[in-house]
């Protein structure tokens, strides 16, 4: 009759509706619930980039230590410790804020442990202008203040944050010839230094950044799994090399 | 519309979306700059947010649209329902990446927004699988 077919196909319908929806629900649920713990703590760094704060703010973390090149720290440091980074990773840049203090405080100051940058700029133009002024700033032995400092005001990646004033700001808060390591920038050192970073990164089989290799000084360097960026993973990590 | 064309529908977007999320797969592995005409790409694939309890959200992504796939191979009802309910839980999900890239990284994606138009297209092409198959079954 008429009226029985017209109700039939709602009737077959809803079961396969509630599969449908109560299915999505459910797994949206498990999804978005999933990303709530795992992440909330990525989001980039906010931009500063608009202020140079000429505040020598590295000098607190960084002053005293020795610095070689790329190498922070002792050369007769048992254990080395090495970064790959892009300067405009997040990532890194999180690093750089929560861990890099407490670690270079804690192990580099009383000479246990050396730290390697090798810096990659794949994510875009501003991190190999950056990446080239650190490595300048490297000639004259303070990659590392221009390092920390640009990861400490970093900005949205390739939006105009990597300015000649902020290097220049940089390269004069390390105490260092800013002109000069602005012109350097350009140097056939410096290019062979990118390029050998980049040689080493895909030697290692860098997956993404950061990433972290860790041995003893002068011996074979083995990549790092750590659970977080914090410092407690890295403390064990390096315990453990020292303890060997 | 048959359900030959909707099939088909869904096999052509799920073949899309698993081009996007293995292009996104790729470059994370290989630290390769994506294309990016939005600018905020490496943003967003480098926060924490990219990741599902370790496992990258890409790798979910690809995994889900393999699954659609496979549902237009098949006609019954039940792969139908199971279809929508994965293209609707993907449209759900996609929304709340698109709402975290707004509202808290403020930095779009091109290719999230691509993957959220893709997955708009199959939620609506299972639904009208399922719409078919209520039908055939009376």
């Amino acid at each position: 009759m008429p009226p029985a077919r017209r109700y039939e196909p709602r009737k077959s319908r809803l079961p396969l509706l509630l599969v449908a929806f109560g299915g999505a629900a459910f797994v949206a649920a498990l999804l978005i619930g999933a990303s709530l713990i795992g992440g909330g703590g990525g989001e980039p760094v906010a931009p500063p980039a608009a202020t140079v704060d000429t505040t020598p703010h590295e000098e607190s973390i960084l002053g005293g230590i020795a610095q070689d090149g790329i190498a922070l720290g002792s050369a007769d440091a048992p254990v080395t410790l090495v970064e790959y980074a892009d300067l405009q990773c997040p990532y890194c840049a999180e690093w750089a804020r929560d861990a890099f203090p407490a670690i270079v405080d804690e192990y580099v100051r009383d000479g246990r442990v050396r730290i390697e940058f090798r810096g990659l700029s794949f994510i875009g133009p501003e991190s190999e202008i950056a990446l080239r002024a650190a490595l300048a700033a490297g000639e004259q032995d303070r990659l590392w203040d221009v390092v920390h400092g640009l990861f400490v005001r970093q900005g949205a990646e390739n939006g105009g944050w990597v300015t000649e004033d902020l290097l220049r700001s940089l390269g004069r808060g390390a105490g260092i010839d800013a002109e000069r390591m602005l012109a350097d920038s350009d140097s056939p050192s410096v290019d062979s230094a990118l390029a050998e970073a980049a040689a080493q990164a895909r030697a290692v089989g860098v997956p993404g950044t950061p990433f972290f290799e860790a041995g003893p000084t002068g011996g074979t360097l083995t990549p790092l799994q750590v659970s977080s960026l914090d410092a407690d993973p890295f403390r064990a990590a390096l315990d453990e090399l020292l303890a060997q | 519309m048959s359900d030959g064309a909707l099939r088909g529908a869904v096999a052509a977007l799920a073949a899309a979306g698993v081009a996007v999320t293995s292009y996104l797969l790729w470059a994370r592995w290989t630290s390769t700059e994506l294309l990016c005409s939005t600018g905020g790409c490496e943003t967003v694939q480098s926060s924490s947010y990219a990741e599902l309890l370790g496992v990258p959200v890409a790798a979910v992504g690809l995994v889900g649209y393999v699954l659609l796939g496979l549902t237009a191979l098949r006609m019954e009802p039940l792969v139908r329902a199971a279809g929508a309910a994965l293209a609707l839980s993907a449209l759900a999900f996609g929304a709340y990446l698109l709402v975290v890239q707004l509202a808290v990284l403020d930095a779009v994606c091109q290719w999230c927004v691509a993957s959220d138009a893709i997955t708009t297209l199959l939620a609506a092409a299972t639904l009208l699988r399922l719409r078919g198959a209520a039908t055939a079954t009376v």
